[in-house]
């Protein structure tokens, strides 16, 4: 009896568990669409913008948008690029000391960020560097995570594909741009989407590094601007909305590749 | 025989592979030219400020003033600090809960919904969503959720008669906890998720035959079957968990500000406080090293974990 109720308790236990999971982000959305103490459902169903417009006019929110939005593009593809070319050359080409190299990034992986915060801090400073965008880009290409998945990857192409290429003459790099980019689509695509949200969503280390509004990420400037209303929801949550939605929309767009890419990634990592 | 064979065939591989080490000491070299780009970074931002911030905890160093060499004093100081032991206990104890918590439910939410063929997508959706957003947008949704009065979570507790009094989720430290655990539940359970999704769906079908031949029910499937086959996923989502953990800081500074009265500061808030509120670069790199040598002990329990479990 309870063995054939099963999947039907299963059922309905995972769609409530869903819609507890969604209630926070349709709570935020009717929140931002109506009037600060009003409610969505109050006296038919009212919806309105000028939530939007009030922030719109006291936050630079689509200015924070585009810092995150260079920020992350821009570390993405130096990661992609630097990660591929390096992850190559050690499943590859194996120079002398090359093996040692790589433990030596792998044991970096080990690191957290939380312990070069000062360093990079004061190092930043020295070279004046601190508070700008280029800060946030650079320390984040330094992580070996990127080489240690795309090597797993190249590692298990088989090596006769490039066995042609070679005897037609072509050099390693080529072969790296011609032959191996091209096949690792799908591990570069998911190692792509896993830096990306990772240099979105990072927050202790812009907080340290920008003071500047007009160089803040989404991320921390949207606290900042929070901060200012104290018992009032409407504004704030419609900031939480305008910093939302169009990562939502993304999400909706790619989920498929999205939740793949962090499995393949997550699972990979260490 | 065997190596009479190996040793003939290196004999005569070796007059043809001679011209050919020009060629490979070029490919040395485009090797050693297509690690260098990332080399110089790791160079710059891992290993040189890994080991500045090791050489500055042993200074006394506040940003405007003088930089004084101590030895390791900073060292000595942490040993007595309350503050920092208080952080550091607040950290190890929402490790020790939100780590199983996360774990187990996410484990939970992936065998449920591996066992749900339609609408599979959408559940995928919508316990995974919170992750992609950013720790500033949850922070803040979860406190304007939690307000007494006008937050959702009260309303509706209050409406369902669980509670008859408002409840002050961010002005008791317990309860503060609850609330930066649940927040992060939400948000990081969909990373879980998906691995042990993964997981669960890489173990062969043939597993299951057996053990419905063999008249298992449905706990001792689970118990005997699909749980050790994700023994990996399971080391691996506990350490990342764990380290994650251990890093807490967002949550922390934008839900509760750390209180009330400091109880839920972490270990990371150490690091922010004394580094970049009063400045104590020596101070907070001595921090800073403790917490990394606490992640390294992980890491590396980790791989003995997953050496035995693993493979």
């Amino acid at each position: 009896m309870l063995d054939r109720l099963y999947p039907y308790v299963v059922r309905i236990a995972a769609a409530l568990f869903a819609l507890l999971f969604l209630t926070p982000v349709f709570w935020m959305l009717s929140l931002s669409l109506t009037p600060e103490g009003g409610s969505l459902f109050a006296g038919g169903f009212n919806v309105s913008f000028d939530n939007y417009k009030t922030v719109l006019s006291r936050a630079p929110i689509f200015g924070w948008m585009g810092n995150s939005l260079v920020v992350s593009a821009v570390t993405t593809a130096l990661v992609l690029l630097l990660a591929s070319m390096a992850a190559y050359s050690f499943s590859r080409i194996r120079f002398p000391g090359s093996k040692v190299l790589f433990v030596l990034f792998l044991s970096a992986m080990m690191i957290p960020g939380e312990a070069t915060l000062i360093p990079l801090y004061l190092l930043m400073r020295d070279v004046d560097l601190l508070g700008t965008r280029v800060s946030l880009i650079l320390p984040a290409i330094a992580g070996p995570m990127g080489i240690f998945i795309l090597k797993q990857f190249f590692d298990g192409l088989p090596k006769d594909l490039e066995e042609a290429a070679r005897i037609d003459g072509a050099g390693f790099f080529k072969i790296w741009y011609r032959i191996f980019l091209p096949l690792s689509r799908p591990a570069l695509a998911a190692l792509g989407i896993f830096t990306f949200i990772g240099s979105w969503n990072d927050y202790v280390w812009p907080l340290i590094s920008i003071s500047d509004k007009a160089y803040m990420t989404i991320t921390l400037g949207l606290p900042m601007f929070q901060s200012s209303y104290n018992q009032e929801y409407a504004l704030p949550m419609t900031a939480n909305a305008l910093a939302a939605i169009p990562v939502l929309i993304v999400f909706l767009i790619f989920q498929k590749q999205i939740i793949k890419g962090i499995a393949f990634t997550g699972g990979k990592e260490m | 025989m065997a190596t009479q064979t190996l040793a003939g065939r290196k004999k005569t591989g070796a007059p043809a592979r001679a011209p050919r080490s020009s060629l490979r000491r070029q490919g040395w070299v485009t090797g050693v030219l297509m690690v260098l780009p990332y080399t110089i970074f790791f160079l710059l931002f891992s290993l040189i400020p890994i080991l500045y911030g090791f050489g500055v905890s042993f200074y006394d160093w506040s940003l405007l003033g003088d930089k004084t060499f101590i030895g390791l004093q900073n060292y000595v100081n942490l040993m007595q600090d309350e503050e920092f032991h208080a952080n550091l206990l607040n950290t190890v104890l929402f490790t020790a809960v939100s780590v199983p918590l996360i774990t187990g439910a996410g484990l939970l939410l992936a065998v449920m919904v591996n066992s749900i063929r339609k609408g599979q997508a959408f559940l995928r959706i919508s316990f995974f969503m919170p992750y992609v957003l950013s720790v500033s947008v949850i922070s803040s949704i979860w406190v304007i959720f939690l307000q007494p009065y006008t937050g959702l979570l009260n309303r509706v507790l209050r409406g369902i008669g669980l509670i008859d009094s408002e409840i002050f989720w961010l002005s008791d430290s317990t309860l503060a906890w609850a609330s930066i655990i649940m927040a992060t539940l939400w948000w990081t359970i969909g990373f879980v998720f998906v691995l042990f999704l993964a997981g669960l769906q890489d173990i062969p079908e043939s597993f299951y035959e057996a053990a419905g031949l063999e008249g298992a029910n449905r706990w001792q499937t689970f118990r005997y079957i699909t749980f050790p086959s994700l023994s990996r996923v399971t080391v691996l989502v506990v350490v990342l968990q764990t380290i994650a953990s251990f890093k807490i800081f967002g949550q922390s500074k934008l839900i509760t500000g750390g209180g009330p009265a400091g109880a839920t500061k972490t270990v990371v808030f150490s690091i922010y406080e004394n580094g970049f509120q009063t400045f104590q670069m020596g101070y907070a790199s001595a921090i800073a090293f403790v917490l990394m040598l606490v992640i390294l002990v992980i890491s590396l329990l980790q791989t003995l974990l997953l050496r035995r479990f693993g493979e």
